[in-house]
């Protein structure tokens, strides 16, 4: 069980007001907050054993390269890949995206090659691969959402052939929540094809038990800073046997085995991918992270979201003439992205300021769907942890006094 | 009345009003009480740039002077670009392009418009500027 209570004593940040009130925080989708585990992980590494890892010599080096390479092993057990050489760090989900979007087409497809997405992904999974697309001249297309938000598994059948080079959808949608299933799909994608198969799980990761072996897929990617951890780290997990016969895509330091004037040899997985001085203090600030969701316990965060779901579910349903983005089906996360006709989202987002709750309004990078739908911008609720039903019954009742003002 | 006549008006009664919550309100009042927008206007050249919402902002000279109408999908931008056009409405453009007044500063805005917002509001100022300056 979740003590929300006990939880926030852990993260400063809610000793805020927002004009002079409690603050009510629901943009959890867009970053989460940070415990206090994290921010002394990090301060610690800067006051007492910072130097640049791999190669020192000295005690320091060797301190923070332990600390850093423990991470790797932190994320091996957190999402179960087979190893922890299969853990690249990256920016965040974005760089991940650009970097197996490089990686995985550098070579490896030709002209015509097809890549399929949903609808419903975050730009992160849909402009990278435009950017390859146009480069190799290759065909993207996008799985239909049903009026439920989920994806439509036919269409997607009916998408998959021989040319499909590439699979990647969302894990968990930063708009609807919606949780596809991706063990369904990924026997879809192998029946049918013989294409890469990746997830993107920004929103999944956070808030869900992940076995990327039991899923079956071939990659991961997914952010430090939306589950407790900084901003500028992220993972990209991948079989081994794929990474081993990918190019690196960026060069420099630590990424090398040997280096001549006219050529080089690459490091083993992870490093081969990891040029330049990583972002190690972030990378341990990361690994506390993981340490504070683990001993919180990953099922016990899952129930927590599905509880803050069906409470949000309830609630939100009840405020007259308002539509509501959010997958209905069992499995979902507690993200509400909504909407009302004639009342512009920003205004709302505003209003809802001034009662100190915290929301997204916009397209949430997710603009293509949004232009599908004939909406211009939504305004959005997404809960974590530190969250509880009183967030959303403040949230809900906010809303409502906003709505009195605006319509 | 001179622009910095005009500012001190709405500055007087955007400091009676104590709540963030009653200065929006004043916004969205003023944007239910605004002029209708002509349609064949909402074109793109008239938009205002690094607005959250859109902004559409157009010159009208009269013999001497400019005079702007306005509009935006979202009523507190409404509201605002409203009050800043009228500011500068019925002003020459030497007037304007010389003004040097900090509307942000001086309607102490800053407490409630967030950053994007202010950025906005620095776009609808420089959007005028601009208007003006073009016809000196």
């Amino acid at each position: 069980m979740i003590n929300v209570k006990d939880i926030k004593k852990d993260f400063p940040i809610f000793k805020r007001q927002i004009n002079n009130l409690p603050m009510t925080y629901l943009d959890s989708g867009a970053t989460s907050q940070k415990p206090m585990q994290v921010l002394e992980a990090m301060n610690n590494v800067y006051t007492h054993s910072n130097a640049n890892v791999h190669r020192g010599t000295y005690t320091l080096s060797a301190e923070t390269t332990e600390a850093y390479e423990d991470v790797r092993n932190k994320c091996k057990e957190f999402i179960n890949a087979p190893s922890s050489d299969e853990i690249i760090f990256t920016r965040g989900t974005t760089d991940g995206f650009n970097f197996l979007a490089q990686a995985l087409t550098k070579n490896r497809v030709s002209p015509g090659d097809e890549i399929v997405l949903s609808e419903i992904e975050h730009h992160a999974n849909i402009v990278p691969w435009q950017l390859v697309a146009k480069e190799y001249d290759l065909v993207i297309k996008y799985i239909d959402v049903d009026n439920n938000f989920e994806l439509n598994i036919e269409d997607l059948s009916s998408k998959l052939n021989t040319k499909t080079k590439i699979v990647s959808i969302t894990g968990e949608s930063n708009i609807s929540g919606t949780i596809p299933n991706i063990k369904e799909i990924n026997t879809l994608v192998r029946e049918k094809s013989d294409a890469i198969f990746i997830v993107d799980g920004a929103q999944l990761v956070p808030h869900r038990v992940v076995d990327v072996q039991n899923m079956g897929i071939d990659f991961i990617t997914f952010s430090g800073h939306k589950m407790l951890g900084p901003t500028g780290i992220g993972v990209v997990w991948g079989k081994r046997e794929l990474l081993d016969n990918l190019e690196p895509v960026a060069g420099g330091g630590d990424m090398i085995e040997e280096v001549f004037f006219d050529s080089a040899k690459w490091a083993p997985i992870p490093h081969k991918f990891e040029a330049g001085t990583p972002p190690y203090v972030e990378a341990i600030g990361l690994g506390a992270a993981i340490d504070y969701l683990n001993n919180l316990g990953m099922k016990n965060v899952e129930q927590h979201s599905d509880q803050l779901r069906d409470y949000g579910r309830d609630i939100l349903e009840k405020i007259d003439n308002i539509k509501i983005i959010h997958s209905t089906a069992k499995l979902a996360g507690c993200t509400f992205s909504l909407y009302m006709d004639g009342v512009h989202a920003t205004d709302l987002s505003v209003m809802l300021d001034t009662h100190g709750v915290a929301v997204r309004a916009g397209h949430h990078c997710v603009q293509p769907f949004h232009r599908k739908l004939d909406i211009d911008a939504t305004f959005r609720a997404t809960c974590y942890i530190y969250n509880e039903e009183n967030d959303l019954d403040i949230f809900k009742n906010s809303l409502e006094k906003s709505l009195e003002v605006l319509l | 009345m001179s622009i910095e006549s005009k500012v001190q008006k709405y500055k007087r009664i955007l400091d009676v009003l104590p709540t963030p919550q009653e200065k929006y309100q004043y916004l969205i009042e003023q944007a239910r009480t605004s002029k209708e927008f002509p349609e064949e206007l909402r074109q793109d050249v008239f938009k205002v740039p690094g607005c959250q919402s859109q902004v559409w902002l157009v010159p009208e000279k009269k013999d001497d002077y400019l005079n702007f109408i306005c509009d935006s999908d979202a009523l507190i931008a409404r509201g605002l670009v409203n009050m800043i056009t009228d500011i500068y409405s019925g002003e020459t453009p030497e007037t304007i392009k010389d003004s040097e007044i900090d509307l942000m500063e001086e309607f102490d805005l800053g407490i409630i418009l967030s950053p994007a917002r202010r950025n906005g509001a620095f776009n609808m100022l420089k959007k005028i500027k601009d208007y003006a300056e073009g016809l000196l």
